[in-house]
């Protein structure tokens, strides 16, 4: 058994625009002490899949509508509030992605670690205030003695980023859920605080869903990487298997966004084109066929489930040997992956069904008609 | 010369913080504008304490004989008022009128207002629903006609004044502080908070309100100028302390009128005593505002 099984988790927000469909049904593993990266554009659903494993769904327009989630056996959906309280910080933390506001500004480093720490532990503040400094120690800020006694506004991001993350491993968690934790810090900062997280985890063991946009972040850092798209998992594979053979055309197109120095061949940016689904209507189809060069007919009807790319005897859900798996009618041969367009000669991407072409016109405005005329007079010219 | 500036001000930033209220005072004393608002309230405040120790005479009783006696005479360097008595004396008390009912009625209202808001910021839907619709209510009435109402429901008195200016602020501290706890609901830090186990009675005493309570503080502030100006305002429509003689600005302010042409200065020091005094509290309430945001710091 992993120490976290997601299975078949369905988030939506009621909302006054209606319904919004987040995630739709994801199931994926999590092994103790495995770094497991979650990456897709924003709204794919990579936060609230965490948040709704945290239980800290914004109240009450996010519900976890179906699903199990279980931490170590533990059901974490059917948990009273009070024992998920429990849990959270001392079996599962987080790490966000702003550490400008996610430190409480009137209160010091000290209090809110020293709080945390007697909140879970029974420790006197003394005990807790030695290991807060331990803490600050552990992740690198200097001097954690009088640091301790600042205030949030204090520290540069990086430090905030530092101090979060002793707070977050202030109880040693089984599993830390990371929320695009570098996005808003410099890159030279990135580096180091991604670094810093990839130690201090290794070194007690802390499994870690690292959810981010950013490839490049989650090449160096995760083991495994689940591709997301609209509030599904698309594609599924281990690190070095992805980067080599990325076989759903999403995660090519992610590939191709990626301006590489190193290019030899295929070295063109392929930019994905349109926008992400309106994810107030519920899904029909495979999400991604709007925007996919390799649709075909069966795409725009029928969203296809998370298959083995190959063939396999025993599928593998964790660890370096995971198996490779892809949720798409019509995968990029290995060639095209590499160019990043279809190559077969004579394909065409399927023409979305009538109804769909309708509104696309509507969608399309018609530029003739927009046109308007200035006068090239300028008044002041009159005027001499 | 700049080489020498450079080392002092790069040492500057190093310093540990002194505490978040420290931090305040300190930035609150190079701001200019608020040290001349504590100015006046250190005036006035030393006035309303002092005035017996300050004037010899009575606030009540005075001689006909002696009655409207320009500014400067000797004796009397504010001049005296119709029925003789001396006006600095009654300004300096009328301080003491206006400061009692000013700060408890602030507190008033303080009470009813941010226990209603913290409720309704805290629980939210239903409770927050009901509560919020009757600060509505009460919102919608002009604050001096609300008193006017209390007064004359519940006759005059100096309690019943207090709860009078109290009931037109509670509903405005109301609003705040519960639109402050329904915005920190949802930041970064409370969720960050909630992440690591933080229970509901935390989140909301060391995480919500005290980041809450910098927004209720520059408010209560600056609700003490609009507190002394409502008393005044009270007592110039007659509905001041029971007893006409006491010395109360707005009081003194309608039992002038009458004289405007030849007594002037009746009008005036009152007038000025309640402007400066309003105007103490207003810079002082903004310098907070400033001083008290670590965020706004220049």
């Amino acid at each position: 058994m992993a120490l976290l099984e997601v299975r078949d988790l369905v988030v939506r927000f009621r909302t006054h625009d209606g319904t919004i469909y987040a995630v739709n049904g994801i199931t994926f593993d999590v092994e103790a002490g495995e770094t497991l990266g979650l990456v897709g554009e924003s709204g794919c659903g990579k936060s609230v899949t965490n948040l709704a494993i945290m239980r800290l769904l914004p109240k009450p327009a996010g519900r976890i509508e179906r699903g199990r989630v279980t931490l170590d056996g533990v059901d974490l959906i059917a948990l009273p509030e009070s024992e998920i309280r429990e849990m959270r910080g001392r079996d599962v933390a987080m790490i966000f992605q702003d550490p400008m506001t996610s430190l409480n500004p009137v209160l010091t480093i000290e209090e809110q670690m020293v709080e945390t720490i007697v909140a879970h532990r029974a420790a006197t503040r003394a005990d807790a205030r030695k290991r807060a400094v331990e803490l600050l120690g552990m992740v690198g800020i200097p001097h954690p003695e009088t640091r301790l006694r600042s205030y949030p506004h204090q520290f540069s991001g990086g430090m905030r980023q530092r101090v979060m993350i002793a707070m977050a491993l202030a109880l040693e968690p089984k599993l830390l859920i990371a929320d695009e934790p570098t996005t808003a810090l410099d890159v030279t900062i990135q580096a180091q605080v991604l670094e810093l997280l990839k130690d201090l985890t290794a070194r007690l063991g802390t499994a870690v869903i690292l959810i981010t946009h950013d490839l490049g972040v989650v090449a160096g850092m995760a083991e495994r990487i689940n591709v997301m798209y609209a509030g599904f998992i698309v594609e599924t594979a281990p690190t070095p298997d992805l980067f080599a053979r990325p076989s759903h055309p999403y995660t090519v197109g992610l590939l191709h966004s990626i301006p590489r120095v190193d290019a030899a061949e295929g070295g063109e940016l392929v930019p994905i084109e349109g926008v992400p689904p309106d994810q107030r209507r519920a899904p029909v189809g495979c999400p991604f066929a709007p925007r996919c060069a390799w649709r075909v007919e069966a795409c725009w009807a029928d969203n296809p489930p998370l298959v083995p790319l190959e063939p396999v005897s025993r599928l593998v859900a964790t660890g370096p040997g995971a198996t490779h798996q892809i949720a798409c009618h019509n995968p990029p041969l290995p060639d095209e992956a590499r160019t990043g367009r279809p190559t077969r000669p004579g394909f065409v991407a399927a023409p979305p069904p009538g109804a769909v072409i309708d509104e696309l016109a509507v969608a399309t405005p018609d530029v003739e008609a927009t046109l308007v005329e200035f006068p090239t007079t300028d008044a002041r010219e009159e005027r001499r | 010369m700049t080489a020498t500036a450079t080392p002092a001000r790069r040492a500057a930033p190093a310093r540990a913080s002194r505490g978040l209220w420290r931090d305040a005072l300190v930035r609150l004393t190079r701001n200019g504008p608020a040290l001349l608002g504590m100015f006046f309230i250190v005036v006035f405040v030393l006035a309303a304490v002092l005035a017996p120790v300050i004037s010899p005479y009575d606030p009540i009783a005075g001689s006909l004989a002696n009655r409207l006696q320009a500014p400067g005479t000797a004796g009397h360097v504010l001049g005296t008022d119709l029925q003789g008595r001396d006006e600095l004396t009654r300004i300096l008390y009328g301080a003491r009128i206006s400061l009692q009912v000013g700060v408890i009625s602030v507190l008033m209202g303080l009470a009813i207002g941010g226990t209603l808001g913290a409720i309704a910021g805290a629980f939210g839907g239903a409770v927050d629903n009901v509560i919020m619709r009757i600060v509505d209510v009460l919102l919608a009435i002009p604050g001096i006609l609300l008193a006017i109402g209390i007064v004359a429901w519940l006759d005059r008195g100096l309690p019943q004044i207090m709860l009078a200016v109290g009931m037109t602020n509670a509903p405005i501290f109301a609003r705040i502080l519960r639109g402050s706890l329904l915005a920190l609901r949802e930041s970064d830090f409370v969720v960050a908070a909630r992440s690591i186990g933080a229970t509901p009675l935390r989140l909301l005493l060391r995480h919500m309100l005290p980041n809450a309570l910098t927004s209720l503080i520059v408010a209560a502030t600056l609700a003490l100028a609009t507190a002394i100006i409502d008393v005044a305002g009270l007592g110039f429509l007659g509905l001041g302390p029971p007893d006409p003689r006491t010395a109360e600005w707005g009081t003194m302010l309608t039992d002038s009128t009458k004289y405007l042409r030849e007594a002037p200065y009746l009008i005036f020091f009152p007038g000025v005593a309640i402007v400066i005094s309003a105007i103490g509290f207003n810079l002082l309430g903004d310098g907070l505002r400033e001083s008290l945001d670590p965020r706004l710091r220049r």
